[in-house]
């Protein structure tokens, strides 16, 4: 019995002189990976324009239920959000949405620095959200894979995609 | 009942049914494309291959297809044998080859059939490594996108369009793995049942244009159970709402079919469908509003219109509530003015208020009349009213002055089906089950025969009908007369008390159809009469009632009657009336004959928009003649210029209350959502004004009392029913607010809605407590009863691995059977009473030379509130005269011309549409059009033709 006490004494006195797993946050802050499930971001195409097409499944993967949006379609055929709105003092971070999106337009980032005196100032708009890059995934584009033709990229212009038939010829 | 074997376990069904339908009655999984519960199998897609064994001794089994193959009394099948499985792997593999990648931005994903079969097959990875095929789409109008690429040509979409629905202009094009689902070329897709398509594809080539513009995911719909507020008919459907942009209010997203057998089946019409943009039209009324003291300037207005501001509903309760006290102390009289467009409930709580003495339909004279004329047949013990099944089961139709595809279109596409009854006579004689559609459609045999005698062609019933003769009104009811004669004494000439066969000549053409008629319906098993009010003549549904109450005579059974009223209420509405008594009219002329002396009126009018019930000098007349006009709508009407007080009602998706279709059915729409501002029902603006302190005077033993005692919906049901011995089976239209099943209240949510704390993070971001719903048995949330076919109750149709409204038969007793849990709809219990011999008056009929004007409907645009949805708004035409060709040349006109037409008091100038249409010496005017909302009520009338103005003639060469 008295050997168990001095040996937890003995490793106590070790640690004194082990490196520390914690840092001085805020004065000093930790490495955090770039694929880090932070809060999210809504990234744009190649091209510049938006990737979130307003599919709604981020909102319907989402734990909390704190994702919200309504799809509006633009002159040149494109869905997009009319708005994006996310509650980030319901968020988990949890990282379900960014599974869900099948445009990569959702990407988590390492931040999750969000403290606010205001509990509003923590419902993000799509303006707040959307990024000027493309995020982790430089090349993808949902449209040029996707079936439905925009303005710019016409039936059959997408990858993997033959010429559109035409009913009228007799297609041997 | 035969017993087969599945899997090892042993089940009883239903016998000469497939196999597919079996399994899923069964409520077994099997996954399937070309199936369809109302159309049968094909076996296109090869998608239920099960296995069928010989005997318990066979390992090894042989595949089959489910839809195409009949139980066997103690046939052992498997449906999870892996060489079954891995076929359907295969087939829906080959399937999605083409599929585009499209799911995040196709409005049916989420509620997408190809998607649950392709989770359900196991699919899950693209192998083929070719290229897609694709398509340009095609402009279909304002209802339907169209999206071909989606494509896996299960063909459903040409089978309903086509053999179903009776449309030519949607068709199969092309070859092999190209064909192509379309026009010939891009435009409107012409059938009124277009907007099925959504539904019956079983993937996004066809979605709904007007829902994309608001569009929300399946699971983000908040349902309940309604009835369409578009026609009489009465179909049942499921709106579907979610909270908007603001985060404050909800507005309705889409209307889809909800089964009912007995109602609707799988099908609804596109003004069902399309028409419900009018909840969430800009001229909505959300708040109160008050007449403003200050005169309109003439120029920007009509003399006696009003403007209006918006006031806080306790004022204006205050104002209705005095007026209340001072009519209770004699010193007003209110008036109420019902409505066929609402509840019973609004009517009753009206009629309560302001007592039977003082309430009137809003409805003129005529249309009462045709009305009482109407359930004065109906009552009659020989007349039978047949469900939708019913009339699919009919042999020999009699139609009678009615354009039943466009003022009952349902009706008009079961007809369609009963069309094909000797086709299944015969497939029966041969033993060819009903559901080998294709082989059931291959077989010889003339289509039942359906007679149309109209006064302007009826919608899609040409190509099906064996005969169908253009006459004048007049003309049909001496014929349906002289039927009637002849089949109740078929050796017998033709007289009866009254009527002389010879003072009313037939045309030639009606002469020789009367024997074949009359032949035709002495010989059929299941005879049907169809007659409406479309006609506006009382003479027309007084005739088919003879005709009907002779067959039945005959036969000694009742005869099928389907006579349809104008409104999804007009019955309901017509039974707290005596004959004779409550037109518009009646009120009209008490107003003119009040004394100075007497009190002051209030009208209180209940969403109508009377309008379209009078001549407009004759509206003005009764609000000129009324000190105050107090106004209950949902939308800003004709009729709000004039009133004093509006108050805002809800639509129909908005509130719960009872209907009373055509067929004397009771049915209840349960309120899908809130509606925004203070919008609420009319019945609760009574009850509230009646409770305010300024009533206080009202004394418990005055009738109006009774309003107090009212504060859920199915209080005002249960004193409907005790009040009117008629709607004494009211309260069995559905539960009360008290049900629960398994001490949970049903989900008006689906169990994954999403958002519920961002939607309104916005402008609050502390959550506040879910709206509660104490009026009935539904939550405003997800918490509550989900699953399927616990309730009739249930709108959202969804299953596990059913997302698509493929799920219904999860939900029905059996495929195509009623829904579980479903009682009888009740209908009305009215007195029976025979149809007096002679109903029919011989109306002054018209002299030499002058045309008779008959109203003509149509589809898109003779909804009053219909008209006030967008897409359905710009389909309306404009007000014409329609002119038989002959009667055209006779007359001079040339294309282009306008007809001045002089009726006894009114004269009209409307441009000439000239086709044979139309019978010869009838004019046909369109009612119902919101440019020209009363010509309806003049109609039908004779009139004379005062000029003809033809176009300038052209020059040649000008117009170069």
């Amino acid at each position: 019995m008295i050997a168990s006490q001095l040996r937890s004494m003995w490793l106590v006195f070790r640690h004194l002189f082990s490196r520390n797993a914690t840092v001085e946050y805020p004065d000093e802050k930790p490495y955090l990976a770039p694929r880090y499930r932070g809060r999210i971001v809504l990234t744009r195409d190649p091209d510049g324009d938006e990737r979130c097409v307003a599919c709604n499944l981020c909102a319907v993967a989402c734990p909390p239920d704190c994702i919200s949006l309504q799809k509006t379609e633009d002159e040149d055929g494109r869905w997009r959000p009319e708005y994006f709105r996310i509650n980030f003092s319901r968020c988990i971070m949890c990282g379900l949405c960014e599974d869900a999106c099948p445009t990569y337009a959702i990407q988590l980032t390492p931040d999750f620095e969000m403290c606010e005196y205001d509990r509003q100032n923590m419902v993000y708009e799509k303006e707040d959200l959307l990024i000027s890059g493309p995020g982790k995934y430089h090349d993808y584009s949902f449209y040029r894979v996707a079936g439905m033709s925009i303005s710019g990229k016409d039936k059959g212009e997408a990858v993997n995609e033959a010429e559109p038939v035409d009913v009228r010829s007799l297609n041997l | 009942m035969p017993t087969i074997t599945i899997d090892g376990r042993q089940y009883e069904v239903e016998e000469g049914q497939n196999l597919l339908a079996s399994c899923l009655s069964l409520g077994l999984n099997l996954p399937y494309f070309c199936w369809h519960p109302a159309m049968g199998s094909v076996g296109a897609c090869r998608q239920c291959a099960i296995i069928e064994y010989k005997d318990s001794d066979d390992a090894q089994g042989k595949l089959v297809m489910g839809c195409m193959t009949q139980v066997r009394d103690g046939g052992i099948y498997s449906l999870d044998a892996e060489p079954a499985r891995e076929f359907r792997g295969a087939v829906i593999e080959d399937l999605m080859t083409n599929h585009p990648h499209d799911c995040p931005v196709c409005e049916e994903g989420g509620e997408c059939h190809l998607q649950d079969m392709t989770e359900m097959s196991g699919h899950t990875y693209r192998r083929f490594r070719g290229l897609k095929r694709t398509h340009r789409n095609q402009y279909l109008g304002p209802f339907i996108n169209h999206e071909m690429n989606r494509c896996i040509a299960c063909y459903r979409c040409v089978r309903f369009y086509r053999d179903y629905a009776g449309g030519d202009d949607l068709e199969a094009l092309g070859r092999n793995n190209q064909v192509y689902f379309g026009r010939q070329c891009d435009g409107k897709l012409e059938s009124g049942f277009s907007g099925n398509l959504v539904e019956v594809c079983p993937t996004g080539v066809f979605t709904d244009q007007t829902f994309s513009r608001h569009f929300v995911r399946k699971w983000d719909l908040q349902t309940a159970p309604s009835v369409c507020e578009h026609c009489g008919v009465g179909c049942n459907t499921a709106p579907g709402a979610r909270m908007d942009f603001s985060g404050r209010d909800e507005n309705l997203r889409r209307v889809v079919n909800l089964y009912n057998r007995d109602t609707n089946g799988y099908f609804i019409c596109d003004r069902g469908r399309f028409g419900y943009e009018y909840a969430n039209s800009d001229l909505r009324i959300k708040n109160v509003l008050i007449a403003r003291r200050e005169q309109v300037i003439e120029s920007t207005g009509r003399r006696n219109d009003k403007l209006h501001r918006e006031i806080e509903p306790p004022a204006a309760l205050e104002h209705l509530a005095t007026v209340i006290t001072d009519s209770q102390r004699g010193r007003r009289r209110l008036v109420g003015i019902g409505s066929p467009r609402t509840s019973l409930e609004n009517n009753f709580a009206l009629r309560q208020l302001v007592g039977p003495g003082n309430f009137f339909a809003g409805l003129s004279a005529r249309d009462l009349e045709l009305l009482h004329t109407l359930d004065h047949i109906q009552r009659d013990p020989r007349i039978s009213i047949p469900t939708i099944p019913e009339i699919e089961d009919a042999d020999v139709i009699l139609v009678l002055d009615e354009d039943i595809g466009r003022t009952a279109p349902r009706v008009a596409l079961a007809l369609r089906q009963a069309a094909r009854n000797n086709q299944r006579d015969h497939a029966r004689q041969l033993e060819i089950p009903l559901w080998q559609d294709a082989c059931v459609r291959q077989l010889r045999g003339e289509n039942n025969p359906i007679f149309v005698l109209a006064s302007s062609a009826p919608a899609s019933l040409e190509d099906i009908a064996r005969a169908q003769r253009l006459a004048s009104p007049a003309a049909i009811v001496s014929f349906a007369e002289q039927l009637a004669a002849r089949i109740s004494a078929t050796d017998q000439p033709t007289t009866t008390d009254g009527v002389d066969s010879s003072s009313t000549p037939l045309p030639d053409a009606l002469e020789h159809l009367l024997e074949e008629v009359a032949e035709t319906l002495l010989s059929a098993r299941r005879p049907l009469v169809i007659s409406g009010c479309g006609s506006q003549e009382p003479d027309i549904l007084a005739a088919a009632g003879q005709v009907a109450a002779a067959l039945a005579d005959r036969h000694g059974a009742p005869c099928a009657t389907y006579l349809t009223c104008p409104e999804t209420n007009s019955l309901g509405l017509a039974q707290f009336f005596g004959p004779g008594e409550g037109g518009l009219e009646q009120l009209l002329e008490e107003l003119r004959q009040r004394d100075s002396v007497d009190p002051p009126v209030t009208l209180l009018l209940l969403e109508n928009d009377l309008y379209r019930r009078l001549p407009a000098a004759d509206v003005e007349s009764l609000f000129d003649r009324a000190a105050e006009v107090v106004l209950f709508d949902s939308l800003l009407q004709p009729c709000s210029r004039r009133a004093d007080l509006v108050f805002p009602a809800s639509a129909t998706p908005e509130s719960q209350g009872t209907l009373v279709n055509s067929s004397g059915m009771l049915q209840r729409h349960y309120m899908v959502y809130e509606g925004s501002g203070y919008i609420q029902e009319s019945w609760r603006w009574l009850v509230d004004a009646v409770n305010d302190p300024a009533c206080s005077d009202v004394g418990m033993d005055s009738p109006a009392a009774l309003l107090r005692q009212w504060k859920h919906c199915h209080d005002v049901t249960a004193a409907i029913a005790a009040a009117v011995s008629c709607f004494r089976d009211l309260p069995e239209t559905g539960p009360d607010e008290n049900f629960r099943i398994e001490g949970m209240k049903l989900a008006r949510q689906s169990h994954r809605a999403s958002g519920r704390t961002a939607n309104r993070a916005h402008w609050q971001v502390a959550e506040q407590a879910p709206l509660t719903d104490p009026d009935s048995p539904f939550s405003f949330t997800m918490e509550g009863v989900q699953y399927a076919g616990a309730t009739p109750l249930q709108a959202n149709i969804w299953s596990p691995g059913w997302n698509s409204n493929q799920a219904i038969h999860k939900f029905q007793q059996g495929v195509g059977g009623p829904r579980r849990g479903r009682e009888p709809i009740p209908r009305l219990r009215r007195e029976p009473t025979a149809i007096p011999v002679l109903l029919a008056k011989q109306r002054a009929g018209q002299k030499p030379g002058q045309f008779c004007l008959v109203p003509t409907w149509q589809l898109f645009g003779s909804g009053e509130l219909s008209n006030y949805s967008d897409a359905i708004a710009g389909l309306a035409d404009g007000p014409c005269a329609q002119l038989n060709t002959a009667d055209a040349g006779a007359l001079g006109l040339e294309p282009g011309g306008r007809l001045q037409l002089r009726m006894s008091g009114a004269e009209i100038t409307l441009p000439a549409s000239v086709s044979d249409r139309i019978a010869p010496g009838v004019i046909g005017i369109p009612v119902g059009l919101r440019a020209a909302p009363d010509l309806g009520a003049m109609l039908p009338a004779a009139a004379e033709i005062v000029r003809i103005e033809n176009p300038e003639p052209v020059e040649p060469g000008e117009s170069l």
